[in-house]
């Protein structure tokens, strides 16, 4: 809730985000002329919708000064799930929908209990969590990829919600409007109620909010519930626009999402951070992992970048907080 | 039961790692009787040693690590991007076997001076640290190799020199080697300077600053040395397991944790156990190979792995909780 | 003067070796400011945490609006209209002003917070106390001064009767307090009973009603202000018997060389331009109230904190510090007040503390000799009488005083010749005490020079060869302990209107 904010409705992380993403674009641009290309802005969305929607959540526990890294092979985990669902079981789709979100709401409130309750590390509790949706996420396709229906078959209509064909074959990518509202909802909810609001107490000082009579200990939890039911909507969105799930997969998705997180803003030691910035930001990580292929490194430079570039955005905050 | 406690030979081994061989013994023997006597075989009793060389070699250098109140989930990937570069050096660009080696030892150390630079002397905190590291150490193997496994040469290849470090005919070098570098290890740790200020500072960072103590480097030192012994645990994983693909090793972040903290290393720092370590590291390959000797896939690994990690911070987060 | 709102009668608090409240009454009427007054230790913040209900009494009554009353914690208090502003400020630096007023009591519009009402609430609650405060600013972007005038507000929003401020002003500048005490007198005129605890005799000239004394968590007296003077004040605070024989004269003789000279040091607010010499063998004691600057010195001399400016000379020679490293290495030892968090390492054993800060005499190869280590360890064990079943026993299982001992060994050990005591026997009880003190005396015998950071009257007295007092980071005077008196370290302690 920074008063000054120079350019329109955005602070000035978020602006500098936005002029990032602008001179990225057209850098690749200029150096790629496939970049410039209708398939390649659809393509980008597509990898920004699950990532954005992890981001979202686990926004959350990053603000209250802590982290799930469990949030990436969780997606994996609740997509093989549904898909399994479907494919074997022969389940309608709405159900597998709705096991995505139960289970994903399951494993998050067992994150929050660990960290809040019995008080663990919560970078340890959802390293393992990660461990454990990793292992049930194989269990329950029995180690096979899973595909879910396809967009041709009538039950694939869950995947027109983020990408719909329209009838002369061209893709119109209106997940991007889906991300977009559940963005500023969010951003709404860590702005303007009880949940958000403590959330930012919390990893501001989570003693002097305790003893302004807040139960801290549930909005807590919450914040990982919310972390686990965002990674629960990214893995919809992942099963809707990709092809095969494989389990084992999913590993260093969650360094996307909170790196994308960081880069827009979001204080790794708490307190700081906005909903926006960190979307903003994931658009800069996608951007980068689009578009270094088409500058000629090969995608796997990605992970080095990611890595590097998480540093970086921490180290501004560490820098500042020295001067 | 305080009876028992007070007993010289006990408070000199310690009561909980006393506790915890008699729980590694029970569970061969549950796993031998569940497996019809299957798991007592010498082809079994190798694959629990394969497994305990590498992981005891990650195992004791997070032990650093966490003995100063860090953390370092990097090292699984870490461990391939060694083995996976220096084994490709080898294969592709004719590095000479020795050299490869040292190869994989020296990246080690370098991610090790990287992750320890960072934590240290920049404040960033260790999870981002791993976190980072876990990807570029991912991406740098990727890259290197072009994303293919990389097989370490048989040992049928003269080049095959290397696996004598493991097995050496029918002696077991690489439990030597081991027990020979825990033993290094827990010298380093009880009976230097570096390992004696890696400790206090793990225990209260600010009163050894004030003693006129450097103690950003002490500090940067603990993860070099876990970079170093993670550059060793990929020689010992190629030399049991031959290949190596990109993009893997995570599982092992898990495992090696839970060996050091389950042998009472505590994960608020100060208070490290070389010996529990290895202990620690017995269970937990036991228990992996138990799993799959039992006809369970690796993902009920993973699943019971995360369990006991949980379960052994809570009981070392209780047992803080209780003391203060 | 109103009638009285809250009677304190007899309150006896204990805590284990200490006597912290010893049968104290206090009365605050409706409509006045009571300053609460005493030195280090009397007892004031005990007294108001037992009000509060952070403390249990161990035994006496509270009476408040006629009935007798005992608060379970300070939510309980507050609801019931008693709050207290505290010192430290319990501010969430990242939610804005209205957002901390209102944490855990939220307007609320269906589900979402009214951040409107909020802030037109608190916009009232500012206008009605004359602030100029933005309820939408971020706390962390408010000076210490309106943080404090926040706080202030907080409490007048629970309705408060009766308010408690425990030194409100030690961080806020003169008109800050100017604004702050126009706020106090309209309280006044709302009929809001205050307790004003402070060090501050100008302010309390000027704010308040009635003065109550306490010294030794005993009560003393009280007075009505505008009758009494500064020296009536300072003479209830220090009236005490002083059972130990003061030092008459200094120990010192007068050609001891200066061992260390600090100039013109400078460190943030708290330490301004403090200049002194320590001579050889001399116990430079170092007095001044809470908040002086004493610490903030003792910790920018040693270079555990980043200093501004400042020359710092070691046997005559000028020396660069910047870091406790530096310091060691030039022969200076700190003992901190907080022993725990920057002295020891409670769980490692006397003999690793021991040799902490100089380790590298005890190398053989790379190896930490441990027969040598022990053999030193309990020397010093022995040399300073150090109750432990053992050189291997974890610090952890000592008391305060032998704990204290571990840490002058450890700086003994690595053969300092300037120690830093800062507050040497806080926590340790009366027999241990002796026993430091004796220390002290010794070491300064035989050619240690020592500063000794103290809030304790008594021990500045009994143990000073010379006497440098503070007030909030200025140094403002020396004495010589032949010249030293309660009264004239006092009155340099207390800040006076210029």
């Amino acid at each position: 809730m920074a008063k000054k904010k120079p350019f329109g409705k955005l602070n000035g992380r978020e602006a500098m985000v936005v002029g990032i993403i602008i001179l990225m674009i057209i850098l690749f641009s200029l150096l790629s002329p496939t970049f410039r290309t209708y398939s390649t802005f659809v393509s980008v969305l597509d990898m920004a919708y699950y990532i954005a929607l992890m981001a979202i959540g686990v926004t959350f526990p990053l603000i209250t000064g802590g982290v799930d890294l469990s949030i990436g092979t969780g997606l994996i985990c609740y997509s093989l799930f549904g898909g399994y669902l479907i494919v074997h079981k022969d389940m309608p789709v709405v159900v597998a929908l709705l096991a995505c979100m139960v289970l994903s709401i399951i494993i998050g409130t067992l994150n929050g209990f660990l960290i809040a309750f019995m008080e663990l590390p919560p970078f340890l509790a959802t390293l393992c969590t990660c461990m454990i949706t990793r292992g049930l996420g194989s269990l329950l396709s029995g180690g096979f990829g899973v595909s879910w229906p396809s967009a041709l078959e009538e039950a694939g209509w869950f995947r027109k919600i983020f990408r719909f064909t329209s009838a002369n074959g061209r893709v119109i990518p209106i997940g991007i409007v889906v991300v977009v509202v559940l963005v500023l909802l969010m951003n709404f909810i860590l702005n303007h109620t009880k949940v958000g609001r403590y959330t930012i107490a919390i990893g501001s000082n989570k003693e002097a909010t305790r003893l302004s009579g807040v139960n801290v200990k549930f909005y807590h939890v919450f914040a990982y519930v919310i972390s686990g039911f965002f990674a629960g909507l990214a893995a919809i969105a992942y099963s809707a626009t990709y092809v095969t799930i494989y389990p084992g997969s999913g590993a260093g998705f969650e360094l996307d999402a909170i790196g994308g997180a960081i880069v827009g803003g979001v204080s790794a030691s708490g307190g700081v951070g906005t909903i926006v910035g960190a979307f903003l930001g994931v658009i800069v990580i996608t951007l980068m992992k689009v578009g270094l292929p088409f500058i000629g490194l090969q995608a796997n430079w990605q992970q080095i970048f990611t890595g590097l570039v998480l540093i970086g955005a921490v180290l501004i905050d560490v820098v500042k907080k020295k001067k | 039961m305080e009876k028992i406690k007070q007993n010289a030979f006990v408070k000199k081994a310690g009561f909980n790692r006393i506790i915890l061989v008699g729980v590694m013994l029970l569970m061969y023997l549950a796993f031998g009787a569940l497996t019809k006597g299957n798991f007592f075989g010498m082809s079994r009793i190798l694959n629990i040693m394969n497994y305990v060389y590498f992981l005891g070699f990650l195992s004791l250098g997070v032990t650093f690590v966490i003995a100063t109140g860090g953390i370092d989930f990097s090292i699984g990937p870490v461990m391939f991007c060694c083995a996976l570069v220096s084994g490709y050096s080898f294969l592709t660009h004719g590095v000479p076997m020795a050299v490869a080696l040292v190869l994989s030892v020296v990246i080690g150390l370098l991610f090790g001076i990287f992750n320890g630079y960072l934590v240290a002397y920049w404040k960033v905190p260790p999870f981002i640290v791993s976190m980072a590291s876990m990807n570029i150490a991912k991406g740098i193997a990727a890259v290197f190799t072009k994303t293919q496994s990389v097989s370490w040469p048989q040992s049928s290849d003269p080049n095959g020199w290397y696996r004598n470090f493991v097995k050496m005919g029918n002696i077991p070098t690489g439990l030597i080697i081991f027990l020979v570098a825990a033993i290094i290890c827990g010298i380093i740790l009880n009976k230097t300077k570096a390992g004696r200020y890696i400790l206090c500072l793990g225990s209260n960072k600010e009163a050894v600053r004030l003693s006129g103590v450097d103690v950003k480097k002490w500090e940067m030192l603990a993860y070099v040395i876990c970079g170093i012994l993670v550059g060793i645990a990929a020689i010992f994983f190629v030399g049991a397991y031959t290949t190596v693909q990109p993009g893997y090793g995570d599982q092992y972040n898990n495992e090696a944790i839970a060996g050091c903290v389950m042998g009472g290393t505590s994960m608020a720092g100060g208070l490290a156990s070389i010996g529990g370590t290895v202990i620690g590291v017995l269970i937990i390959s036991l228990l992996q190979q138990g799993i799959l000797a039992l006809g369970f896939s690796k993902d009920y690994q993973f699943i019971i792995t995360g369990f006991i990690v949980i379960a052994a911070v809570y009981a070392d987060v209780s047992a803080r909780r209780r003391k203060n | 003067m109103g009638e009285v709102i809250l009677t304190m009668k007899g309150i006896d608090k204990s805590f284990p070796g200490v006597h912290a409240l010893d049968h104290v009454d206090l009365e605050v009427r409706k409509g006045e400011v009571l300053a609460l007054m005493g030195e280090n230790g009397a007892g004031k913040s005990t007294l108001m945490k037992v009000l509060t209900g952070i403390y249990k009494k161990d035994s006496g009554t509270i009476t408040y609006e006629g009935k007798e009353v005992e608060f379970k914690n300070t939510r309980e208090a507050q609801d019931a209209g008693v709050v207290i502003v505290h010192q430290e400020l319990n501010m969430l630096g990242h939610l804005t002003v209205a957002q901390n007023l209102f944490i855990g009591r939220e307007f609320k519009k269906g589900i979402t917070i009214d951040d409107k009402k909020m802030n037109e609430e608190a916009k009232k609650l500012f206008e009605k106390l004359n602030v100029d405060i933005d309820p939408t600013e971020k706390m962390s972007n408010l000076t210490v001064g309106k943080q404090q005038m926040c706080e202030i507000a907080k409490a007048v929003s629970f309705d408060a009767k009766v308010i408690i401020f425990d030194e409100p002003s030690a961080a806020l500048t003169e008109a800050e307090i100017e604004e702050m005490f126009k706020i106090i007198r309209d309280l006044k005129k709302k009929d809001i009973a205050m307790v004003y605890i402070s060090h501050r005799m100008d302010e309390i000239k000027v704010i308040t009603d009635r003065v109550t004394v306490m010294r030794d968590g005993t009560y003393v007296g009280t007075l009505i202000t505008k009758d009494c003077t500064k020296e009536d004040i300072i003479n209830m605070m220090v009236g005490r018997v002083i059972y130990e024989d003061p030092k008459t004269h200094s120990a010192v003789p007068a050609d001891a060389p200066v061992v260390l000279k600090v100039e013109n040091l400078n460190a943030g607010k708290m330490v301004q331009n403090v200049s002194f010499e320590l001579h050889k063998g001399e116990i430079l004691g170092f007095s001044g109230l809470m908040g002086a600057g004493r610490t903030e010195t003792a910790r920018a001399l040693f270079g555990a904190d980043p200093k501004e400016s400042g020359d710092i000379y070691i046997n005559g020679e000028k020396v660069t510090i910047n870091s406790p490293e530096d310091a060691v290495k030039y022969g200076i030892g700190y003992l901190s007040e907080d022993r725990k968090r920057y002295g020891i390492v409670v769980q490692k054993t006397v003999a690793e503390n021991t040799t902490m800060a100089c380790l590298y005499n005890f190398m053989k190869g790379i190896f930490i000799d441990k027969k040598k280590e022990e053999k030193v360890a309990q020397d010093y064990v022995d040399a300073l009488a150090t109750k432990t079943p053992g050189v291997d026993q974890l610090v952890v299982n000592l008391s305060g005083g032998n704990q204290q001992k571990v840490v002058i060994a450890k700086w003994l050990a690595r053969n300092c010749d300037i120690l830093i005591f800062d507050e040497p026997t806080r926590g340790i009880d009366v027999g241990a005490k002796n026993e430091i003190y004796k220390l002290m005396n010794k070491l300064a015998a035989e050619g240690k020079s020592i500063i000794m950071i103290s809030s304790e009257m008594t021990e500045i007295l009994r143990m000073s060869d010379r006497i440098v007092i503070m007030c909030e980071g200025k140094k403002t005077g020396e004495i010589d302990i032949a010249e030293a008196t309660q009264e004239n370290i006092m009155n340099l302690a207390t800040r006076e209107i210029n």
